[in-house]
This record gives structure tokens, C-alpha cells and sequence, in this order.
């Protein structure tokens, strides 16, 4: 997907054209960017010289499908791409604030003043808003139950950002609950133990929480159940199919009745293993109208799955491996690496296996357990690119989520924090900073507007009256963000407007650094193109 | 029926692929043509061993490769990485139902089609696409000459549909292909965002279905950051599918030779060769090193006028040497139905690797030596050497006539013409293999034969690679035809072809080169090379585990080696 930024690679540029090329990159990433900002942002759809479609509101996605070619615009999209691997947000507003850091830079230097000089006020700035954050952030108590209102608004905030509001809505239910599922105590959440699955369907969008496992594979064997109610689910990494193991390394093909033997040989102990998991189907189905389920990370092969499908087991092969683990904490038991101490403790439970058929797509839902914690959002769209962009907006509320949880709390939004930070920056920092750095700290102080700026600009307001309106209630002691309906202030508190903390801390660390080295640009040249990913 | 799933990685593994599968969907059109030579009906040659049926969501059936195709971003051309055959309904695909605020839509320009999909379209509603028949000379001749020149990317040249999992762009990595020219760069490629995770998963949708899969045939594209993404491919496929084997073709184009006239730049080639083989060799079971610095004037392109500058030519002729090499894993004779009469030797993946590389010597890098075409039988009087004589390497820096009593090798033979210039019947190519290796005053300790009645056909989309010496059926012509100098598919319909896999001695020069390459340039004392590897993410010990597994491979072959320069 070509949306080219900037002309190519220039090494041998003097220095000041190299600063000035490393400005323009990243105000031309920010321009590109911008418009995707906020609820009232842009969704960009891009259109590939094949014709593949992709949709975007996420600077994420957009800047993974745009070609860039420039090294600095590269070096910032690596920067804001590692904002979303770390934090799962935010992307955007890294960018956006690397161009403003850039851009507000650029008035100092064409004046004459020397980058170094910003770089420190810029490293002075960021201590001081990290440390204003703290005091700023909202603590949110978790305890054994955390506040689900809470959890919710921040998913909502965030999910509005890439869906439309009912749509975002609906979401929000199922992530906060998806999250909550795979939660357990004085434990890191794991979202991997949230599947996301999706099926492609010509009319439906619809988006739903399965408390249980959808796996995208079904049984083969045509004689096996399509559906099964009170499983018992064996969930097994054996190989179950007939195959050349490694002892018969050096082994001729000449003696055809000695290769008959070992064919043999290896078939009864596949058949072995199969009898073992029959075995524990009798004992625990036996007098009952229980049914059992195999789910297996290795192949089963067609003799395999005839002796299973006899015993009217339903068994399923290659399940990805993370699904082992899924399963386990789905339907309970433990997943086993070997059938020799098969008792009926290391099998789970699923009140009702199905499954869906669409095409040759299959699917496999194991519902209806007891207690679950691994569980499953499946998405419904009507294409790929639609599917595409819900699933990345799940994955954002998701995160929004788990993060809220771990930070403990949260930070008002609505551009509230950016002017607040500006305002400590301004009214009370740059003070007791000691000569030119302070312009250095007051380039890094309006840099941060370029949030509530472009949140007002995409709203179609006038930047100016918006800025002025919100300074002026911050200096009177009120904590508000901006209306995007009206251009009034509000408070986002009440609105129920939060971001994350870690997010935006991350925001605040990382683009700096960035800046900094693209000012500095004599590192930048020599980082030029073989740059690792920051991390 | 045993599987084989098909795993290509980067630009020169894609053209060889997009050519094999040209090859494949051809045999499959003839099987199904009523005016096809009769060769063509009856191949036994199972292709569901390397096709998957499947059918779309509207319920029209399919038949496609077992492929996982993997590329940089935009190396489609004009395909969508979805494939033609699951593409959505064009119905409500512009509308965004997800968002009801402003959409702008960015339409980059549209690629150019090439004829044969222009030509596709105007035949709709067929799904597998066998053979178009032609719609008229003038035409075809239009897109042989507009492929000789305009090739770019190899969907320019593909005709075959491939599944919607089939294809893969690695996105937001921000590289071009020139600069995707490393072993480090490559290995931040696979694990970065989700991007191996996603290559995993295509895998396994693959591997899920086969009941029995026989094997993965993996083809890499090894001159440059791709080596370093099949390593970490090839650890998980290790992880996840431990008896699986991997059958590892490395390739590379001839250009890629071209560019290393710095002594950094010899380094650097140096070195990213080093630990590309040292590094994929052990994650596989065989490997075979193909790709020639100057294809062109090799002994391999005797009957070829090949133009090492072009990509679509180089890898038409590997793609052939490849189809033969694999005929036998698709041979119907396992069972009692075997007939004779059309395929014998057949031998599934497994056992090629064991029969290779698990004898006592354990060496597991083969040989690659090709025909094309494979010269006719001699009658008996006249030295029967022909097929086996004609055998010339495709793999790089490989020694001549080395005498190697432990070589183990596997010929396989199809479409071979008799002295009368008729096909020849299977059992006759046996008995001129056999009285070749009786006359031959080198013989291998062991040799697997494998013969298919049926020929390699050289459909349209075909470069013209061939001498004016070879004929419609791929006979050699006393006299060359007069005109042009060289013939392409309108003139050549199909051709014998021989191929072989070798475990020999002769491959010493090739692992020597890459041991002291890593010696000089990555271990020794002061090793000019040891930043750039640390900037591929080598340390110290990394390295010298790889000089250890390259050192070992050589032992395996020359158990009492001249040391030469371990002088550290
Ligand atoms: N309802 C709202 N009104 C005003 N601003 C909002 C609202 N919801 C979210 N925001 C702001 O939008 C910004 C996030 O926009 P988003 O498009 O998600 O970009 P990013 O990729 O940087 O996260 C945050 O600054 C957040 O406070
Ligand atoms: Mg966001």
C-alpha cells in the first residue's frame, strides 16, 4: 500500500539541510496522521494498486500499510509502533507530538539558537511532566473486585476512538468481561488468554463474548458428532498418526519384509496410544449419557480418528498450541504431553461442543463451562478489512483495560491533561529553569497543545478560541478538556472521558528522545539506515 | 496419499515457485484436455499431494497449492494478496459500516495487469485454470514478448489461483528490497509485531488438513534478509512438527554475484553467506544449495540461452530441476495398483532424506545436477552414458570429477526420448541408467532411480530459454533451426528432463568456503567482520557455535582434513 511520505534518503546532506529534512519528515508524518486523532478523527481507507482494502483509524495500522521511505519518518513510525507494542496505545498522539516537538523547534533554530540548548530544556520539561503526571493521575483502588464502571469508561473512551458509538458501546460490555475472565489474582493478565476469532459472513456484523474456547478447525472424520453436550475434554499433545520416527535413521529400503515389521511395529503403538484414550472414555462415559472430546496438538491420522469416531469420541488435530493452554484454563484438567497415567483428573468440562460450518471454514465452539478463565471474542463481518479493523479495536480495548487494571489508575482525557501539563510548565517550571533551556522548556510546553489543538481542528472548531478557552479555566483552578460538540470546556471526569496512565507516561518518555536525536542530527545521520527497533 | 506443504520465502524463491506451479496447473489443464498427447492423461502422478481442495464461500469448489508464500510488502503486482479464487463480493466493500464519522479513501495507482490475467478474465467462471487454449497466434506472441522484457514481478507471470492464506506480505517493515540484504535484518522481520505468529498460523492451516503429511518442501530465497526470517520459520515448523521433514532448497538469482566488487561489500556477502547456510542447515533435514553466479554460461546451459540479468528466465530453469526432483514423492506405485508402465521409483520425502543423508555418513547437504533437456537414449552400442554425462550442477562451487566412493545420490528421469526420438518406455530408461552407471568408472555407493513417462510441459507463460538445437518435444536437433537463437514456449511444447540430488565429497569446496570465510572475517584475532555480525545479533559464542556446525559439516565429509587456516 503505497502513501509515500517525503523524498528518499539523503546521506549526504550538510547539517543544517539534515536538520531541516528530519523537520519536514516528521511534520509530514504528523500531517498524514493527524486527521485519524480522537472520536472525531478520520478513517482512512486505503486502496492498494491490487485492490486490497484496508481500513484504518488506528496510526498503528496506517503507518504498518504506508511504504515509508524516508529514515527519519521510519525512526519516528518505529518509535510510535514500539508505543503500541509497550502500552497497546496512543500511537497517534506520539506521532503527532514528535512533528509539534519538531515543528515548535524549528521557530527556535531558524532564530539561531542551537538545538543542543532545546534538547536540554526538552530533557527538563519531561522530568517535570512525568513527575506532574503523578500528582495528576486519578489512583483507581482494585482490591479483589475492581471498579467495573471504571474499567468500562476507559474501554469506552478508547473504543470510541476507532468505532462508531453503539457499535463501541457493544464492545465495551465484552472486553471489560473478556478481561475480568482471564484476570487472576496477584497475577499479570495474560490477554493471550482472550481469543479472538472471526468468521466471515456476507450480511451480519455482530460481535460476541464466548465464555469458552472458538477454535478454527473441526473434526475430520465424517462419522463424529457435530454436536455434544456434558464433554468431558481431553486436551493432549500426542501424536496420534503414524510416522517415521527418528530410531529408524539409517534404515534401507532393500529388506521390504523388515520394512513391513517396522510398519507394522509403529502402527500398534500408535493404536496403543489410541486405546489408552478409549479406555478413559469408558471409564468416565460409562452409565452416562456424557460424551468426550479430544483436542490435540499433533496430527491424528484417518485410522486414528476411525478407532476414536467408533467410540463416538470427537477428536480434533493440530489445535494451536496456545489454545493447550486456553483450554486447561476454559474447561479445567491439565493438558497432557503422554496417554501412560491417563486418570479422569486431567480432563476438563464443556456442557455443549458444536460445530459451525461456513464453506470449507470450520469452526468449533466449546461452551458452556463451569468457571472459566480463557474466553473467546468472536468478531462477524461482512469482508476482511472490516473484520481487520474491528479486531484491532478490540485488541485496543483490551489493553485499555488490563492496563487501567495494572496502573492502578487513570488520567483525565479530553485534552485535560495536555493543558494542565502545559499550564504547570508555563506558570511554574520554566521559572526556576537558568537561561536559554527555559525556551527549551516552553517549545516542549506548547508542543503538548497539539493534542487538544488537533482534537478541536478534527471537530471542525477553531483551534485558537478552544486553546484560549481552556487555559483560561485551567489558570481559574478548573480540570477540564474540550466539548468536541461544542468547543466548550467539560469535565472530562464527569463525561466519563479517562486515558490510560501508562500510556500516556509512555507518550511523554519516548518522544523527547526522538526529538532530541532528530535535533541532534549528526547521531541521526550515522544511525541512518540499519536502525533496530527502539526499545 | 501423503502431503507436501510448500513453504516460499522471499523475491527469487517466489519466481522459481510461481514457475513450479506454472508447471503444475499445465499437467493438470493437459490431464483434463481432450486433444492432449496421451502422456498427459495418464501421468500417475498424484497432484493432490501438492493441491488441497477446497471450496469458497458460495460454495464453489476449488483445487489449490498446499503454498505459504511469503514476500515483502508490494511484491504482488497486480494480485491481490487474497488470490482471485476467495475474493469477497464486490457488494458494500467501499462502504465503511464501522464508522459513521468522515472517511477519506487513498487509492494508490492501479497495476498494470499483465496479458495472461487480461486474457483470464475474458474466459470468467473457470476455476482452476488449466490450459487456456489460445486465442490465436498473434496474441500469444504478443505475451511472450511482452513477458521477455516486462517482467517485475513474478505474479506477472503466474497463472495459477492460489488460496486466500496462501500468500503473505510482510507489512511495517519499512525496507526495500535492496536494502532487505541481510541475515540481521531479516531475523527482526519474523518476530517483530505479529508477523511470525501470522506466518505460523497460514502454516498450520495447511499442515491441519493433511492426514498424513509426508513432508514441507521449503524454498528460500537466501541472498539476503529471508534467510534470516526462514531461520526463525523453520525453528518453530521444528518445534511444532517435529517429525515433519523439512526438505530446504536455498536459491539465489545470479545478480546477486554481481554486486560484491568492495572489499566491504565481499565481507559483508562473505559473512551473510556464512551464517545463512550455518545457521539453516541445521533446521532442516536436507538442503540443497542452488543457484549458479553465471547460469548462463555454465555446463547446465548447454541447450539454454539463458540471460543470468533476468530473474523470469534463472528461475525457470531451477523450477524445472526442482519438478523432476520431486516426482517421485507423487508417484502412485506405492500400493498394489503401481503401473509400471508410466512411474517407478517411487520414495516419499522421508525416505530421500534418510536414503541421502542418514547413511553412515551423515551428511545433509545434497548436490542439485539437472538436464534440461535430458539428451535421448542411446542404443546400446553407443555409450549409454548420455543421461547421466549430461548431469551438470546448479549448485554453486561444487568440484569437478571428484572421486567419492561413499556418494549416495538420487536421478529421477522423465519424458525421456528414445535414439528413435519416441518416448522411451520406463523400463528402458532404467536399463540405460543401469548401463550407464555399469560403464561409468565412477560409481556411487548407492543409487535411487526414479522415471516418469511423462514430460515437462512448457506452457505460454514460459520464458524463451531454450537453444535453436532443441525441438517441439524437446529433441536435441542435429541442425539448429535457423532465425532466432533461442525458443520458448511456442516453439517447444514439453521436454525430458533429469534431475539429481548428490551426497558427495564434491560439495567440500562449498562448506570450506563458508568455514574460512567465518574464520577470517568473524572469528579470528582483529576479524574485520565481527561488528557487523553483532550488528546481525551474533555475539562471540554465536559465531563460533556457527563456525562449529560448518566445521563439523566438513569433517562429515573429510574425516582427516588438510588444516589450513586455524591458525588463531
Ligand atoms: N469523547 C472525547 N472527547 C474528547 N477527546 C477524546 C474523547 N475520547 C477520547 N479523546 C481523546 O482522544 C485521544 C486519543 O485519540 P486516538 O485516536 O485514540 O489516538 P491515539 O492513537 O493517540 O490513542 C486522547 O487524547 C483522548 O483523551
Ligand atoms: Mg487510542
Amino acid at each position: 500500500m503505497s502513501l509515500k511520505v517525503l523524498n528518499p534518503n539523503a546521506e549526504v546532506l550538510n547539517k543544517s539541510a539534515a536538520l531541516h529534512m528530519n523537520i519536514n519528515a516528521a511534520k509530514g508524518l504528523q500531517d498524514v496522521l493527524k486527521t485519524n486523532l480522537g472520536p472525531k478523527g478520520t478513517i482512512k481507507m486505503l486502496v492498494g494498486g491490487a485492490g486490497d482494502i484496508k481500513l484504518t483509524k488506528d496510526g498503528n495500522t496506517l503507518l504498518k500499510e504506508m511504504q515509508i521511505q524516508n529514515p527519519t519518518a521510519i525512526m519516528i513510525a518505529r518509535t510510535a509502533v514500539a508505543q503500541d507494542d509497550v502500552s497497546g496505545d496512543g500511537t497517534t498522539s506520539t506521532v503527532i507530538f514528535i512533528g509539534e516537538l519538531m515543528k515548535q523547534s524549528e521557530r527556535y533554530i531558524d532564530e539561531g539558537m542551537h538545538p543542543r540548548v532545546l534538547v536540554d530544556g526538552f530533557e527538563i520539561a519531561k522530568r517535570a511532566t512525568l513527575q506532574f503526571l503523578e500528582k495528576f493521575k486519578t489512583p483507581v483502588v482494585m482490591g479483589d473486585e475492581p471498579d467495573k464502571e471504571i474499567l468500562k469508561m476507559v474501554a469506552r473512551t478508547t473504543l470510541r476512538t476507532k468505532l462508531y458509538e453503539a457499535l463501541a458501546d457493544q464492545l465495551t460490555d465484552i472486553v471489560t468481561n473478556a478481561v475480568l475472565c482471564v484476570r487472576k489474582p496477584e497475577e499479570a493478565i495474560d490477554l493471550f488468554m482472550v481469543e479472538i476469532m472471526h468468521m466471515r459472513h456476507k450480511f451480519d456484523v455482530d460481535t460476541r463474548l464466548v465464555e469458552g474456547l472458538v477454535l478454527d478447525h473441526g473434526s475430520r472424520h465424517p462419522d463424529m458428532k457435530r454436536r455434544a453436550e456434558n464433554c468431558h475434554v481431553l486436551t493432549c499433545n500426542v501424536s496420534l498418526e503414524y510416522e517415521k520416527s527418528e530410531i529408524n535413521a539409517g534404515f534401507f529400503y532393500s529388506d521390504a519384509t523388515q520394512r513391513e515389521a517396522m510398519v507394522a511395529a509403529e502402527r500398534r503403538q500408535v493404536d496403543e496410544r489410541v486405546r489408552k484414550i478409549i479406555e478413559l472414555k469408558n471409564k468416565v462415559c460409562s452409565g452416562n449419557d456424557d460424551n468426550f472430546v479430544v483436542i490435540n496438538q499433533k496430527g491424528i491420522d484417518p485410522p486414528s480418528l476411525d478407532l476414536l469416531a467408533r467410540e463416538g469420541i470427537i477428536a480434533l488435530r493440530r489445535a494451536k498450541r496456545r489454545n493447550m493452554e486456553r483450554l486447561v484454563l476454559a474447561c479445567g484438567g491439565e493438558a497432557v504431553n503422554s496417554v501412560d497415567d491417563l486418570t479422569p483428573d486431567c480432563l476438563g468440562w464443556a456442557g455443549l461442543v458444536y460445530e459451525h460450518i461456513l464453506g470449507e471454514e470450520k469452526y468449533t465452539f466449546v461452551e458452556n463451562v463451569k468457571n472459566p478463565h480463557s474466553c473467546t471474542i468472536l468478531i462477524k463481518g461482512p469482508n476482511d478489512h472490516t473484520i481487520a479493523q474491528i479486531k484491532d479495536a478490540v485488541r485496543d480495548g483490551l489493553r485499555a483495560v488490563k492496563n487501567t487494571i495494572e496502573d492502578e489508575s487513570v488520567v483525565l482525557g479530553a485534552g485535560a491533561f495536555d493543558v494542565a501539563a502545559r499550564q504547570y510548565l508555563m506558570n511554574e517550571v520554566k521559572k526556576t529553569v537558568q537561561g536559554r533551556a527555559q525556551l527549551g522548556v516552553e517549545a516542549f510546553a506548547d508542543a503538548l497543545l497539539v493534542v487538544p489543538k488537533t482534537l478541536a481542528e478534527n471537530s471542525g472548531l477553531d483551534t485558537q478560541d478552544v486553546i484560549i478557552a481552556l487555559t483560561g479555566e485551567h489558570d481559574r483552578g478548573n480540570v477540564v478538556g474540550l466539548n468536541q460538540h461544542t468547543g466548550e470546556p467539560i469535565d472530562p471526569q464527569m463525561e466519563g472521558i479517562f486515558d490510560n496512565y501508562s500510556v500516556k507516561r509512555q507518550i511523554i518518555n519516548s518522544a523527547p528522545v526522538i526529538a532530541s536525536q532528530l535535533l541532534l542530527v549528526d547521531e541521526v545521520i550515522r544511525a541512518g539506515r540499519n536502525m533496530r527497533k527502539p526499545t | 496419499m501423503r502431503e507436501i506443504v510448500t513453504i516460499q520465502a522471499g523475491g527469487f524463491a517466489n519466481f522459481v515457485g510461481s514457475h513450479f506451479w506454472n508447471f503444475q496447473d499445465e499437467l493438470l489443464g493437459l490431464a483434463e484436455d481432450p486433444n492432449s498427447d496421451q502422456v498427459f492423461k495418464t501421468q500417475y502422478l498424484n497432484m493432490d499431494v501438492l493441491y488441497r481442495a477446497g471450496e469458497t464461500q458460495q460454495g464453489i469448489p476449488t483445487y489449490t497449492p498446499r503454498l505459504v508464500s511469503v514476500d515483502l510488502q508490494g511484491s504482488l503486482g497486480s494480485v491481490s494478496s487474497r488470490g482471485t479464487l476467495y475474493s469477497e463480493m464486490p457488494s458494500g466493500t467501499s462502504n465503511v459500516i464501522t464508522w459513521t464519522g468522515n472517511v477519506s479513501t487513498h487509492v494508490s495507482a492501479p497495476h498494470k495487469k499483465n496479458f495472461l490475467h487480461d486474457q483470464e478474465e475474458q474466459k470468467s467462471g473457470i476455476v482452476n485454470g488449466g490450459k487456456g487454449e489460445p486465442c490465436g497466434e498473434i496474441q500469444d506472441r504478443d505475451i511472450v514478448n511482452s513477458l521477455e522484457d516486462g517482467v517485475q514481478y513474478w505474479t506477472d507471470f503466474s497463472k495459477v489461483h492460489f488460496h486466500a492464506q496462501s500468500l503473505y506480505e510482510l507489512s511495517g517493515l519499512w525496507v526495500d528490497g535492496q536494502e532487505f540484504d541481510n541475515y540481521g535484518i531479516g531475523r527482526d522481520a519474523f518476530s517483530g509485531c505479529v508477523r511470525g505468529e501470522d506466518m505460523n498460523e497460514r502454516l498450520r492451516f495447511f499442515v491441519e488438513e493433511c492426514d498424513h503429511i509426508q513432508g514441507i518442501q521449503f524454498i528460500v530465497d537466501d541472498s539476503g534478509g529471508f534467510s534470516g526470517l526462514a531461520a526463525d520459520y523453520l525453528e518453530n515448523i521444528a518445534d511444532e512438527y517435529s517429525n515433519t521433514p523439512v526438505l530446504l532448497y536455498t536459491v539465489r538469482p545470479p545478480s546477486v554475484y554481481a554486486n560484491s566488487r568492495s572489499k566491504k561489500q565481499t565481507i559483508f556477502n562473505d559473512l551473510h553467506n556464512a551464517v545463512s547456510f550455518s545457521r539453516l542447515s541445521p533446521l532442516c533435514k536436507l538442503i540443497v544449495p542452488i543457484g549458479l553466479p553465471c547460469l548462463s554460461k555454465s555446463k547446465a546451459s548447454a541447450f539454454l540461452q539463458i540471460k543470468d540479468e533476468k530473474t523470469y528466465h534463472c528461475s525457470a530453469a531451477y523450477a524445472a530441476a526442482l519438478h523432476s526432483i520431486g516426482l517421485p514423492f507423487r508417484m502412485e506405485s506405492l500400493g498394489p495398483t503401481a503401473d509400471l508402465r508410466y512411474v517407478s521409483g517411487a520414495i516419499d520425502v522421508n525416505g530421500m532424506v534418510q536414503m541421502l543423508a542418514g547413511q553412515a555418513r551423515q551428511n545433509m547437504v545434497a548436490i542439485l545436477d539437472a538436464a534440461i533437456p535430458a539428451p535421448p537414449l542411446m542404443s546400446r552400442k553407443q555409450c549409454c552414458y548420455s543421461i547421466l554425462g549430461n548431469l551438470h550442477p546448479l549448485t554453486p562451487e561444487v568440484a569437478e570429477d571428484m572421486e567419492d566412493l561413499q556418494a549416495v545420490e538420487s536421478v529421477s528421469v522423465h519424458g525421456a526420448l528414445g535414439s528413435d526420438g519416441l518416448r522411451a518406455a520406463v523400463g528402458d530408461v532404467r536399463d540405460s541408467v543401469d548401463a550407464a552407471y555399469e560403464l561409468s568408472p565412477t560409481r556411487p555407493r548407492f543409487s535411487h532411480l526414479s522415471v516418469a513417462l511423462c514430460p515437462l510441459p512448457i506452457s505460454l507463460p514460459f520464458p524463451s530459454i531454450f537453444a535453436n538445437s532443441v525441438g517441439q518435444h524437446g529433441e536435441l536437433l542435429d541442425n539448429p533451426v535457423p532465425g532466432s537463437t533461442s525458443r520458448g514456449s511456442l516453439d517447444v511444447h514439453s521436454i525430458p528432463v533429469a534431475a539429481r540430488l548428490r551426497s558427495s565429497t564434491a560439495v567440500l569446496p562449498f562448506l570450506e568456503k563458508r568455514l574460512e570465510n567465518l574464520r577470517r572475517f568473524g572469528i579470528q584475532q582483529g576479524a574485520p567482520g565481527v561488528e557487523l555480525l553483532k550488528s546481525w545479533g551474533f555475539g562471540k559464542d554465536e559465531v563460533e557455535d556457527m563456525g562449529e556446525t560448518l566445521s563439523n559439516m566438513v569433517k562429515t565429509l573429510d574425516p582427516h582434513p588438510y588444516e589450513s587456516s586455524d591458525s588463531d
